[in-house]
């Protein structure tokens, strides 16, 4: 009873008072800071996203960077050379990237396990590569965001933290209540032994499916609101490795296959992010280091560490 | 238009590809490890052949063999030291570990070199060509397809007729069975990785004649080498060749067609071969 009393009411508790936090933020931060809040904001529904793939799905995909870099072109495309707004362009970030995740999903879903990993990298350089080459959407210099002449530049940092604080507050509210329904138990039955899943009526392929394009799409919007927020794009940004690293790093850190695991992870990532200020390449060596390390002592992040659980709530099924 | 130089060309880059792949498909195949660090074990090969050759001003093709012995020994010891103790049930752990190794050798490189463009000097050799009658064959392209080829040769040889050969084969069908034999798994295991390190940085060093290279080049070439292993196909050791004479020949007739399209057009035949036979050439099993 005490368990149950904690979780029906613990997890919605913490989602209202962070949504109160959330709304708060703008009148309390600076627009410097505004900046890094939002950016936390993003750089968290991306992991959950990842982690929603990876942790409850079993589909570790090492190609977020591509959804992420398409949500960012899709909203410059709209807004750039359409010449709608922005909010259009956030829906259009969802809808292509899902749209696109639909249809290389039979193809990637040929492969299983590492090859599956490599075949998603492939699959996103390929994006890289086509976008570099696209005049319309700037080459390899990139290109600024249009929209910003019609809008106010002061309000315009305040934008930017509202739609991300939507997106990702959505985001969480959308994971937790999938992993409770019938969606998310056969996604777990499905990464834990697929052909026992499938023998107990568990469409296995639909259901891998619904995860990588609805984790493929919330990344495209993160991307989109992402790139938006820094006012300009380009390919190597936008289809960095680096996301990858970032999203694994906070994901596997934080506790795989747990939810508030990411939240975690995203703190550490960004705590130390801040403490290595500067010094980006150290930072970078720093994660890969404690990612190795976190391979072979807790392959099950902090949040599946023994003396935490009391804190964070039930560890990975 | 003349069609055949580029064709000859392409298949002399590919023995070179097919060679980036093989440490990683005997790896792959012996261990069902998927090294994601493999390209930056390429890359630091060629900056470890960058800093013999100015210490030496010896023609790199003949520091093969001390880069091939050191990373010998970088293999074997990452093997016992690390990747030995995440082998199980849950295949992910092991590409967690390299996939982080990869991040951290990368950005160590980038820390001590920049992100300079660097080649090695192989002095006149590129410069050399042969006559062929209907096309201009370069000599290093030979030597190095030569290279290639022998390392496929040497190591279908010991896999296939040496007892060594014969306990690896085993330990990959059955690890359990094998110890019951009095074969310890885990030092085959790092003898392999060991092989594969050697054969890998001797495709580094190659590489970094034909072609520049940076700190940050390894995953390109890692996701190549992916490449020559998935369409190659598990279960042959000549797949990988196969595969890499068949990437080079669309990646240079690509480059010919649409100059600045870097690596589209072997990535498109990744996904076109899983399209349509996604056991690759040689694939006995699907993974």
């Amino acid at each position: 009873m005490k368990t149950l009393l904690r979780h029906r009411f613990a997890v919605p508790a913490a989602g209202i008072s962070a949504c109160i936090v959330l709304a708060a933020l703008p009148f309390v931060l600076g627009s410097g800071d505004l900046g890094l809040a939002t950016e936390i904001l993003l750089v968290f529904t991306m992991a959950q996203m990842w982690n929603l793939l990876a942790g409850y799905a079993g589909l570790l995909s090492l190609g977020q960077a591509a959804f992420i870099g398409m949500g960012g072109y899709a909203l410059y495309g709209v807004t750039n050379l359409l010449n709608l707004p922005i909010y259009a362009g956030i829906l259009a970030a969802f809808v292509i990237t899902a749209l696109v995740a639909a249809l290389i999903a039979p193809l990637l879903f040929r492969l299983r396990d590492a090859y599956f990993a490599i075949g998603t990298w492939v699959f996103a350089e390929i994006v890289h590569i086509l976008v570099t080459k696209s005049d319309a959407l700037g080459g390899s210099s990139g290109m600024p965001l249009l929209a910003i002449r019609n809008m106010d530049i002061d309000q315009f940092p305040v934008i930017s933290f509202a739609c991300a604080a939507v997106l990702s507050a959505g985001a969480m509210l959308f994971a937790s209540l999938i992993i409770r329904a019938r969606l998310g138990l056969a996604l777990m039955a499905v990464r834990d032994n697929p052909l026992a899943a499938a023998s107990a009526g568990i469409d296995v392929w639909r259901s891998r499916f619904l995860a990588f394009v609805l984790s493929a799409g919330v990344s495209g919007a993160a991307g989109g609101i992402y790139f938006m927020s820094t006012l300009f794009i380009d390919p190597n940004a936008a289809f960095d490795v680096n996301w990858t690293v970032i999203l694994l790093f906070i994901v596997i850190v934080g506790g795989i296959g747990t939810l508030s695991g990411p939240a975690i992870g995203t703190v550490i990532y960004f705590g130390l992010r801040q403490l290595l200020l500067g010094q980006q390449g150290w930072f970078l060596v720093l994660m890969g280091g404690v990612a190795v390390l976190a391979a072979v002592f807790a392959p099950r992040g902090i949040s599946g560490m023994r003396f935490l659980e009391r804190w964070v709530g039930q560890t990975a099924p | 238009m003349d069609w055949i130089p580029t064709i000859l060309n392409g298949l002399l880059l590919g023995g070179l590809y097919g060679l980036l792949g093989l440490g990683l498909a005997l790896v792959f195949g012996i261990m069902r490890i998927a090294n994601i660090a493999h390209g930056e074990i390429i890359v630091m090969a060629a900056f470890f052949g960058l800093m013999l050759q100015r210490l030496t001003g010896l023609n790199p093709l003949l520091l093969l063999p001390v880069v091939a012995l050191v990373f010998f020994g970088l293999g074997y010891v990452l093997q016992i030291g690390l990747l030995n103790r995440l082998l199980g049930e849950d295949p992910l752990v092991p590409l967690l570990a390299t996939f982080g190794l990869s991040t951290m050798l990368r950005n160590l490189m980038g820390q001590g070199f920049g992100a300079d463009i660097h080649r090695l000097n192989s002095g006149r050799l590129p410069f050399i060509s042969l006559h062929m009658g209907f096309a201009n064959i370069g000599v290093l392209p030979l030597i190095i397809l030569a290279i290639s080829t022998a390392s496929f040769v040497v190591l279908a040889l010991v896999i296939g007729r040496t007892g060594f050969g014969r306990m690896v084969r085993a330990t990959a069908d059955n690890f359990h069975v094998v110890q019951m034999q009095g074969v310890n798994y885990s030092r085959i295991y790092a003898l392999v990785m060991g092989i594969a390190f050697a054969l890998t940085a001797i495709a580094g060093v190659l590489l970094g004649m034909r072609t520049t290279f940076t700190p940050y080049s390894g995953v390109e070439h890692m996701l190549l080498a992916f490449e020559v292993v998935v369409i190659g196909g598990l279960g042959s050791l000549w797949g990988p060749l196969l595969a890499g004479f068949a990437l080079g020949v669309v990646h240079l007739v690509g480059l010919r067609l649409d100059p600045d399209s870097g690596l589209l057009y072997p990535d498109l035949l990744f996904f076109l071969v899983l399209l349509v036979r996604p056991q690759g050439f040689a694939g006995l099993r699907q993974t």
